[in-house]
């Protein structure tokens, strides 16, 4: 139906270490615009999924298309340079470099939009402005978080690919992150988000895929998928 | 017996018992050229405690294997559970201080040499004795809870002391074994050769253990067997325009190996492909 | 105190060229993931072309050149194999260090088999200058402060390019995270080979500086230095730039120092004592290693 304004399709994605099948056969599809959320217990394949799409993990089989374009085989400097970025698990900083170093890193394919970008930025998050000559090793969890989501916001993305924002955060920080999740999607970024946090992901998402060993076992609209009762019991404790 | 085949068949022996004081220690991922510089003090010890004291050659084996493992020891100490690279260094700069020590001492004969070292009857059945019985204790070690506990500390440190694995005393053991073969090399070389020179152990003796145990094998102690015995053949086998170049032979060996079998030429996965196989023959 | 000054300057020369050779060393280790122990061998042949091309022609320009090209295109051609090597899965940095070694014994050998007959070969008076200052026993020559003051001067701008340029601000994002760095989209392996590119223009400029310095080449000087590069960057700690510069300045002017006051063969092992000693001590280097 909405066959024309996807920005980023899966099919038949396939990732395995070894003997271990990470993920299996797996179609996804993110509309322009679109917020879509990826949920699934520990192991399920969401961060192996991730790290397919940007190429950091070879696809085994199946096609992914973004804007159009095949990109599984594709080295990941050139996908992001396409406008796919990922902003990994963990804060994955570089620590002993400033944190304006660690945003000139993220403008890498970008150089030429760097001080409106880095403003931009600074909007978002103001705490990278104060701290903005400080080591990057010495933030705080939830500094270096922003500071990891502000890094991949200096390259411009088309679609942004965010895996466990809310990783060993404090609940307020976490709705501070959810926040400007949301608010980027209303500027008009696309957004991809793994979690483990099924509640806080159907509440701000549009769609969501649920994911179980691997494979896509429920997809729907997030609104639905709350209320399933079936969701509420596996994934949002029960009540 | 020819006299080229007699310094073939010794030489090698030696060579095969220095591969595996390299050997041994890289067990735990550790490349100890400390073993270069034991070998050194202890042939030049002696050549001429045999000489000038007279001293018996069965004593001097015996003060070798001491001397080199009370040398591992001391060093051990500092560097038992240090990584590879560090210990690439204390053995490399040991060797260059014992050889400037040498070099400068009269009595040993300064850069030109010790010679006239007395001669020791049926050495060379003495030296593959020898060889034969360090042999079987490394392959005991190998077989033991010691060598097992060595292959994790090899493939991972942490994983290893998450286990309980003692890895400074582990490499501390390695080290000490290693230096004594070592020392005992050195008093072997010393009879075997009946002179010493400075000029022996330099970086293309480190080199040369390097190429043996790498282009054998240094996951097990066969390797080290085959590739001396083939390492020393080289220069036999060719034309001597040729084997001048066994630097550049060896070297570009080593690189080889490293590309297209970077676990040398017996492993211990081939090892392993061998055994179903004899298992299967016995029924 | 003549000697003092005169083996200072001969010093901070000496160290400002290990300086050169540790950075390019680490530079190896930190964005390539190699051991490249035959570095200075790749700087002797480097030296030993400049020799050559002085017996052709004194234009000094193309001495210089020379020695540069040939340096790039050793350490160019090393960067297959070695990337072979580093992809190889379950290899570990010591298989670079085994191959690096092999190269460093076939460049040994074809230098002490070819050029000049295995002998040391010298440079001539026009390439190292005349006696500067002489304080009895003890000159200084022209060439001894051209090689302080570009090795300054090299170290000065390869530390700038390092710290203030992007090129620079790339190669320290892969030596410190190699993960992030794939994640901003810098080509890991396009960068890496531009990494083998700027060693050898260093390792060029490294021959240069150090054959002003003494005047002379042999097929044994590269396992020398060798030894000294690998000992210096352990005892700063591996790929610890900074400390690196610190401990390259340190050795070049002890040696000197020992070089004044002590006799001939001994002064080198001191600082091998020296240095055997901190590295028994502090096994992970002075300033703690970054890999
Ligand atoms: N590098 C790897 N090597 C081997 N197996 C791996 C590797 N990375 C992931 N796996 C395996 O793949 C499966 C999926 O892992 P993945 O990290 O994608 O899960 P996840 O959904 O992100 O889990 P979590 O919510 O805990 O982050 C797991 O069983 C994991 O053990
Ligand atoms: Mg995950």
């Amino acid at each position: 139906m909405k066959k024309k304004n996807n920005i980023l399709k899966i099919e038949h994605l396939s990732v395995t270490y070894g003997p271990i099948k990470a993920v299996k056969k797996v179609n996804l599809e993110v509309s322009q615009g679109e917020y879509v959320s990826l949920i699934g217990a520990n192991g399920a394949g969401k961060t192996s999924l991730l790290k397919a799409i940007l190429g950091i993990e070879k696809a085994e089989e199946g096609n992914i298309l973004f804007l159009g374009e095949d990109i599984s085989r594709k080295a990941t400097d050139k996908i992001v340079s396409l406008g796919l970025c990922l902003i990994p698990e963990g804060h994955i900083i570089f620590s002993s470099m400033t944190v304006l170093e660690n945003l000139q890193l993220g403008a890498y394919h970008n150089p030429s939009g760097f001080e409106e970008n880095l403003q931009r930025v600074f909007t978002y998050f103001p705490i990278l402005k104060k701290r903005s000559s400080q080591i990057a090793g010495t933030l705080s969890g939830g500094e270096q978080q922003m500071l990891s989501m502000g890094r991949a916001l200096m390259s411009k993305p088309k679609l942004i690919l965010v895996d466990e924002p809310s990783l060993g955060l404090a609940p307020k920080t976490v709705t501070e992150i959810f926040d400007i999740l949301g608010e980027l999607n209303r500027e008009g970024y696309s957004i991809l988000l793994a979690e483990q946090n099924a509640k806080k992901a159907l509440e701000s998402s549009h769609r969501c895929y649920v994911m179980k060993t691997g494979e896509v076992a429920i997809t729907g609209f997030s609104s639905e998928l709350i209320d399933d009762p079936q969701i509420r019991q596996a994934y949002l404790g029960g009540s | 017996m020819s006299e080229v085949l007699y310094y073939f068949l010794g030489f090698t022996a030696i060579y095969i018992l220095m591969g595996w004081a390299l050997y041994l220690p890289y067990r735990v991922g550790q490349l100890h050229f400390l073993i270069v510089a034991c070998m050194a003090v202890t042939a030049y010890f002696g050549g001429f405690a045999a000489r000038e004291w007279g001293w018996p050659f069965i004593l001097l084996l015996l003060v070798g294997i001491s001397i080199g493992a009370i040398i591992a020891f001391v060093f051990s100490q500092a560097i038992g559970k240090a990584p590879c690279f560090t210990v690439v260094i204390v053995g490399l700069t040991s060797v260059f201080i014992v050889k400037t020590v040498i070099e400068n001492w009269e009595l040993l004969g300064g850069t030109i040499g010790f010679f006239h070292i007395p001669t020791v009857k049926y050495l060379l059945p003495i030296i593959y004795i020898l060889l034969l019985i360090v042999g079987f204790l490394i392959y005991k070690i190998d077989h033991s809870r010691l060598g097992r506990a060595a292959s994790v500390v090899f493939v991972d440190r942490e994983v290893a002391v998450s286990l309980g694995i003692d890895i400074k005393k582990l490499g501390m053991f390695f080290q000490i074994i290693a230096c004594a073969i070592a020392g005992m090399a050195g008093i072997l070389d010393a009879f075997f050769v009946n002179s010493v020179s400075p000029e022996f152990f330099t970086f293309s003796m480190i080199s040369y253990l390097m190429c043996i145990l790498f282009v054998g094998g240094y996951t097990t102690m066969w390797g080290v067997i085959l590739s001396a015995f083939i390492l020393q053949g080289i220069p036999l086998l060719f034309p001597s325009e040729v084997a001048s170049w066994r630097q550049v032979i060896y070297g570009a060996l080593l690189v080889i190996i490293i590309l297209i079998r970077p676990e040398g030429l017996i492993s211990r996965k081939m090892l392993w492909g061998l055994k179903p196989k004899f298992s299967f023959n016995n029924k | 105190m003549e000697i003092f000054i005169a083996q200072l300057i001969s010093g901070i020369a000496l160290g400002s060229i290990y300086v050169l050779l540790v950075t390019g060393f680490n530079l190896m280790l930190l964005v390539a993931k190699i051991i490249q122990f035959a570095y200075p061998q790749i700087v002797v042949i480097s030296m030993y072309t400049c020799w050559g091309v002085l017996q052709l022609t004194d234009n000094k320009f193309l001495v210089i050149l020379a020695g540069i090209t040939v340096s790039i295109i050793l350490s160019i051609l090393s960067e297959p194999i070695f990337r072979k090597i580093t992809s190889t899965q379950g290899v570990d940095i010591n298989a670079s260090f085994i191959a690096s070694m092999g190269m460093a014994m076939i460049i040994m050998d074809v230098m002490s088999h070819s050029i000049n007959y295995g002998f040391p070969v010298a440079f001539p008076p026009e390439w190292i200058g005349g006696n500067l200052l002489s304080f009895g026993l003890i000159t200084v020559s022209k060439g001894q402060l051209y090689a302080l003051m570009g090795g300054i001067i090299a170290v000065l701008i390869f530390f700038y390019l390092l710290y203030r340029t992007n090129q620079g601000r790339f190669f320290r994002a892969i030596a410190e995270n190699r993960y992030a760095a794939c994640l901003v989209g810098i080509p890991i392996i396009k960068t890496s080979i531009f990494s083998y590119f700027i060693v050898g223009v260093l390792g060029g400029i490294t021959a240069i500086l150090f054959s002003m310095l003494i005047g002379s080449a042999s097929p044994w000087l590269g396992e020398f230095v060798a030894l000294k590069m690998l000992a210096v960057s352990i005892v700063a700690g591996l790929g610890n730039l900074k400390g690196g510069l610190f401990c390259g300045l340190i050795l070049g002017i002890l040696e000197a120092m020992a070089m004044g006051y002590i006799s001939g063969s001994w002064s080198n092992a001191i600082a091998f004592v020296v240095m055997l000693v901190i590295v028994l001590i502090k096994p992970q280097g002075l300033f703690g290693s970054r890999i």
